[in-house]
């Protein structure tokens, strides 16, 4: 039932998606993709991309219940995300052309994760 | 002009585009517009854009589906109807007919433009959307034909104009004003539908652009609100914040859709080593008491302790983030792992896009494989866990040539760019290089000290020191937040506004120092910094201090150079140049390093734990810098210092060559470094060695005895490596392998003392053949021998010289030990096999005393090599078992002690002898090491080797052998052996005190068998049987060897040590067996 859980001893494997922020194992990313941004990241079955889009650097795990209630929600821009465990910081850049067809293809402004997006407010 | 060109064109475009009417009434219809046009030239001005726009919104009108294509031109056609004969007809017509069509509304426009007052169309124009404004340009420019077509035409229209201005006048103002009315609310429809036209022709892209572009709401607006929930923070175990996050999450989704759902709506935590958050976990609730439902029987989370409510606006607080510093190629960095290089310096070669890995290089700590095997067993039984603590190798640059010598599989490289592979490791230019994990590195506070970049520095391709050291002083300023000012420094002020200013420091707040300047023309004046663009200012000739930073901590000395913030002082203590940061100096008020610190004093030996020495390379304030056997320098209290070892002037060693080596001696490294040095201190297989090469650890360095070659002993020993054994072939380790026992190794040659001096001798041939004397003096190829009928010393060849027993007379050998004259693979000089029988017999028994024997004087059998053997960690102490060697200076390092390994087996035998305990003592074995040591106990039969002097080596037949002088001592050795001491020495048989000490015994202790024989005489158990038990095929040959000597020692033997021996009588002879065996 509960999906988004992990275990204490496959805490190790847990990945960022430097997207959305939400932490799951690598092996979940693999298996099932980032449930926010697998339109544009594609990272179900890739491990190359879960290697380059996602990090396993990160810090302040937010367990994220009711994303359309929550203030942190929408302070983190979680809002409208799904339910599940996120980051507060997810250290890393998304690569370059990632970004770039993220931005130019699907019109969507990359917000980094890893802190550099908050000097800029 | 320009202007009326365009209403013209204009006018006549839309005809021609719009009416397929005749010529002719085109015609007309420019006289006409003639008339109303040029009331004033200004008017024009304004017209011809708003025709255009009108012209524009036709088109577009035209365009639009729900017009009827057809009607445009009728209308048209009217106008221009109207248009030929009158204004004011056209203006009835238009105030009937044009309500419905919007098509009128342009053809009033027209009107506007021809009859009104240029203000209001002016209004108009305003009113209208400006966006048309730049599509009538647009068509503005379409239309450039048409103005050329009708250039001739431009004079017809002005000088109609004012004939035929007037006429229109008393209509046009109601007219006007109401059309005014009608257009305003036009207007106003007319830009609904411009936008709606807008939106149809733009409308596709809107969403798109829309999506990303929406969700970016500037952070400013998503402050927390009252309506938001609160937050609560709530007490938890540090370190679990993340399982608690998590545990949650489990909860949230378990429960969701029962009755009993978690309230609440988010948890988070900013947990982290280094984080001031760490502890507690922050949960976004309605309600507190959600709070207290969500979490609880949650483990690690304390509901009940305190819950502290987050103000409103401390909420954005909580989610702060600040960015990592990236890293930069070229940065410095520490490392976390891998474990051997914790906390070593490392700089930034590359990092990975995503900026998670980087490669780094570091000076490598690489033993090539001598000290840690993963792959063996420590004496547990256990494999090593990798990782463990224990003596990493000190830090030096990749050497090929030291890896292809040790582990020449493992290396792979190229040579030209000097990179290379060696154990799944690369190294370039000697550095490793690794890619490492960012979470593995430190970045923050990583305060590279001079020292270590140097060496980085160093290390590069030509040799070249390519440092920049203006960078590296900006890294520390940036990392450096530690510098402290105090006040009484003088301080410069380098940054900033006040750059120049120089004074002193009155007050130190925090960041801010209180400056007192004392030059230039702020003089006198007080003036308040930032210790950020501070830097101490020192003059040459300063006596100064090293406060922190570096490895020269402590030191004092004189300023003699500055170059910007870098000193460079001359220390009190070394007399050796250092260059540090100003920032790390202090005016010097007093003289620091006398060079000793309590007992301890630079260079002394100094024992830190049973198993580690080390020697006092640095000494400061409060700490000790102690190089250890391992080669690692550390600091350590003079508390944890275990104690001092004293200057042991008589230690000795054995070089690579076999060579003995003494203090003082000058040696240098074989293979490695190839440093050289003087000997400062011997310990078991360590050297500690001084030289003036290198100011590194005070010049001291430290490595074995065995890798090492004498380049000048003291006092001009023999040196000469031929002299010296070859240790390789008298390896007990090896020798323990029957098979490769086929031959009999030949007896090395003396060496040490030589054993001639003492012996009586005969001369065998020239003028002196026939004499009797005494060798007083002896080289490698004569001897100076002391007639006894003559008081005359000749020198004579050592070939003319047959060796005598001194009592008897008879020929001996004092090259072999056990006289038998079968044995003599010696080749000695004459088989006196009698008296060496029973010397072999003899010896142990006169190291009988049993208290001196090892096996027997030591409270714990451990000291008796073979047992030690038993034990993992006493197996150190018996030369041929022990492992590393360390402490005895053993077989392996090729040094005499291989002598001593032969007796340890002799000591292995004295296991058997362990069994009866008494016996053991007497074991051969034992004895042969109780001759070694002569060279310490000379002269007092009390002593036996075993108590030699020092600590260890005493208890360690080895060590007693190692002590090289045993053929010159040999007598006397004999003669303080104990047990047969008294009449011994007085009336020795030459062929014991000589036996004892030849190799060719020696060399048999290594098999087990040979000495095993005495000792299960000694136990009074002479059926080899009990023997085998115990060792197997190597005793084999004792028993049998026990056979045929009995007799002759028999009675020999049981008269030295009849009480403890008993039946041992039948014991010693098995040597002789043994040696034919070997032969």
């Amino acid at each position: 039932m509960s999906d988004n859980f992990v275990a204490p001893g496959q805490q190790r494997y847990l990945r960022a998606c430097m997207v959305c922020s939400i932490v799951m194992t690598q092996a979940r990313f693999r298996e099932e993709g980032c449930p926010n941004c697998e339109e544009f990241l594609h990272l179900q079955g890739s491990p190359d991309q879960i290697e380059s889009c996602t990090s396993q650097v990160f810090e302040g795990l937010i367990t994220l219940a009711n994303p359309a209630k929550s203030w942190v929600a929408k302070w983190q821009r979680l809002d409208g995300y799904v339910r599940g465990v996120y980051a507060t910081k997810v250290s890393g850049q998304l690569p370059d052309d990632v970004r770039t067809t993220i931005e130019e293809e699907y019109r969507i402004q990359y917000i980094p994760r890893d802190g550099s997006a908050t000097e800029a407010d | 002009m320009a202007s009326n060109m365009n209403y013209g064109g204009d006018s006549e475009s839309e005809d021609d585009n719009f009416n397929p009417a005749p010529a002719e009434a085109s015609d007309d219809e420019n006289d006409n517009s003639s008339v109303v046009q040029p009331k004033s030239e200004p008017e024009q001005h304004s017209s011809p854009g708003r025709h255009h726009d009108d012209d524009d919104d036709e088109e577009e009108d035209g365009a639009r589906p729900g017009q009827s294509a057809g009607k445009r031109p009728v209308a048209y056609q009217d106008d221009d109807g109207d248009g030929d004969e009158e204004d004011e007809e056209e203006h009835d017509e238009d105030a009937e007919n044009d309500d419905d069509e919007e098509e009128e509304e342009e053809e009033e426009d027209e009107d506007d433009d021809d009859v009104q007052g240029h203000r209001r169309k002016r209004r108009k124009e305003r009113r209208a959307n400006p966006f048309l404004d730049i599509e009538a340009t647009v068509d503005d420019e379409d239309e450039v034909e048409d103005e050329e077509k009708e250039d001739d035409e431009i004079e017809g229209f002005i000088t109609h104009a004012d004939e035929i201005g007037e006429s229109g006048q008393l209509h046009d103002d109601r007219r006007h004003r109401e059309l005014d009315r009608r257009r305003e609310m036009e207007a106003s429809m007319d830009a609904e539908k411009q936008a709606e036209i807008l939106r149809e022709r733009y409308g596709k892209r809107a969403p798109a652009r829309g999506y990303g572009d929406s969700v970016i709401v500037p952070k400013r607006l998503l402050l927390p609100s009252v309506e938001d929930p609160s937050i609560w923070a709530v007490r938890c175990k540090e370190g679990k914040e993340r399982e608690v996050v998590f545990n949650l999450m489990r909860r949230v989704e378990e429960r969701m859709g029962t009755s009993n759902e978690v309230p609440i709506i988010s948890v988070f935590e900013r947990g982290g080593p280094e984080s001031t958050m760490k502890g507690y976990i922050y949960v976004e609730a309605m309600r507190m008491n959600d709070v207290l439902m969500a979490l609880d029987g949650v483990l690690n989370v304390y509901p009940r302790t305190k819950i502290i409510l987050i103000e409103i606006k401390e909420m954005p607080e909580l989610l702060r983030v600040t960015k990592t510093p990236t890293l930069e190629p070229g940065a410095w960095v520490r490392l976390r792992r891998p474990f051997k290089h914790a906390g070593d310096l490392a700089q930034v070669l590359d990092v990975t896009e995503n900026g998670l890995e980087a490669r780094v290089k570091f000076i490598p700590r690489l033993d090539y494989g001598t000290r840690d095997d993963m792959s063996s067993l420590t004496a547990d039984g256990k494999r090593k866990r990798p990782g463990v603590p224990g003596p990493r190798p000190p830090q030096r640059l990749f050497s090929e040539v030291e890896a292809r010598k040790k582990n020449p599989r493992a290396l792979q490289g190229n040579p030209l760019n000097n990179s290379w592979t060696y154990n799944g490791d690369e190294f370039e230019n000697g550095f490793q290089v690794k890619d490492i994990k960012i979470q593995q590195l430190e970045v923050k506070d990583v305060n590279p000290t001079l020292e270590e970049v140097t060496k980085f520095a160093s290390g590069s391709e030509d040799g070249t020191e390519n440092l920049d050291l203006k960078a590296l002083a900006a890294t520390l300023k940036d990392s450096n937040m530690n510098i402290t000012y105090e006040p009484g420094d003088v301080i410069e002020v380098y940054e900033g506004e006040q750059r120049g200013v120089i004074g002193k420091a009155t007050n130190v707040q925090g960041d801010i120092v209180t400056l007192q300047v004392t030059e230039g023309i702020l003089k006198g004046q007080t003036i308040e910094v930032p210790n950020k663009g501070l830097r101490k200012r020192f003059k040459l000739g300063d006596h100064v201090k090293v406060i922190g930073g570096s490895r020269f901590r402590d030191e004092v000395g004189m300023v003699v150079k500055i170059v910007e913030d870098r000193v460079t002082l001359l220390t009190d203590q070394t007399n050796t140049e250092i260059t540090v940061f100003s920032k790390d100096l202090r005016e010097a008020d007093d003289i620091g390093g006398q060079g000793a610190l309590g007992q301890y004093a630079l260079l002394d030996l100094v024992q830190l734990d049973a198993t580690t020495v080390g020697c006092i390379v640095k000494v400061d304030r409060e700490t000790l810098g102690v190089l250890d056997q391992n080669g690692d320098v550390k600091q350590v209290l003079p508390s944890q210092i275990a104690n001092k070892l004293p200057k042991r002037k008589t230690a000795v060693a054995a070089d690579r060559n076999g060579a003995e080596i003494r203090l003082d001696d000058v040696v240098r490294e074989y293979g490695g470094q190839q440093r050289q040095g003087k000997i400062i201190h011997i310990h078991r297989s360590f050297i500690f060695l001084h030289t003036h090469t290198t100011n590194e650890n005070a010049g001291v360095f430290v490595t074995r005895a065995s890798q090492v070659n004498t380049i000048a002993a003291k006092g001009g020993r023999i040196t000469n490596a031929s002299t010296g054994p070859d240790l390789a072939s008298m390896n007990p380790a090896l020798k323990r392998n029957p098979a490769a026992g086929g031959g009999n190794i030949a007896p090395p040659k003396s060496f040490g003392p030589d054993r001639s001096i003492n012996q009586t001798v005969t001369v065998k041939r020239g003028m002196y053949k026939g004499l009797l004397g005494i060798v007083k003096d002896a080289t490698d190829s004569h001897c100076r021998v002391e007639l006894h009928t003559k008081n005359k010393i000749i020198t004579v060849p050592k070939e003319h010289l047959a060796f005598r027993d001194k009592i008897t007379g008879r020929p001996i050998d004092i090259n072999s030990r056990g006289g038998r004259g079968g044995f003599s693979g010696s080749g000695g000089r004459g088989g006196f096999g009698g008296s060496g029988g029973d010397f072999g017999g003899r010896t142990p028994m006169g190291a009988g005393g049993g208290e001196r024997t090892p096996a027997w004087g030591s409270k714990n059998t451990a000291r008796t090599p073979a047992w030690s053997r038993g034990g993992d960690g006493g197996s150190s102490r018996t030369p041929a078992w022990g492992a590393d060697g360390s402490r005895t200076s053993n077989p392996y390092e090729g040094s005499r002690t291989s002598y001593g390994g032969a007796t340890s087996y002799g000591g292995a035998t004295s296991y058997g002898g362990a069994t009866s305990y008494g016996g053991g003592s007497r074991t051969p074995a034992w004895s042969s090491g109780a001759k070694t040591p002569a060279p310490e106990g000379f002269g007092h039969g009390s002593k036996t080797p075993a108590y030699g002097g020092d600590s260890w080596g005493s208890k360690t037949p080895a060590y007693g052998v190692s002590a090289p002088t045993p053929g010159a001592s040999g007598n006397d050795s004999w003669g303080y052996t104990p047990g047969a001491s008294g009449s011994a020495y007085d009336a020795p048989t030459p062929g014991a005190h000589l036996g004892a000490p030849t190799p060719g015994a020696a060399l048999n202790a290594p098999t087990p068998g040979a000495y095993s024989a005495p000792t299960p005489g000694a136990l009074s158990a002479p059926t080899p049987g009990a023997w085998q038990g115990g060792w197997g095929a190597d005793t084999a040959p004792t028993p049998a060897a026990g056979a045929p000597t009995p007799a002759a020692s028999g009675g020999y033997y049981s008269a030295p040590t009849p009480g403890a021996y008993g039946g041992a009588a039948e014991t010693p002879g098995a040597s002789g067996p043994r040696y034919a065996d070997d032969d």
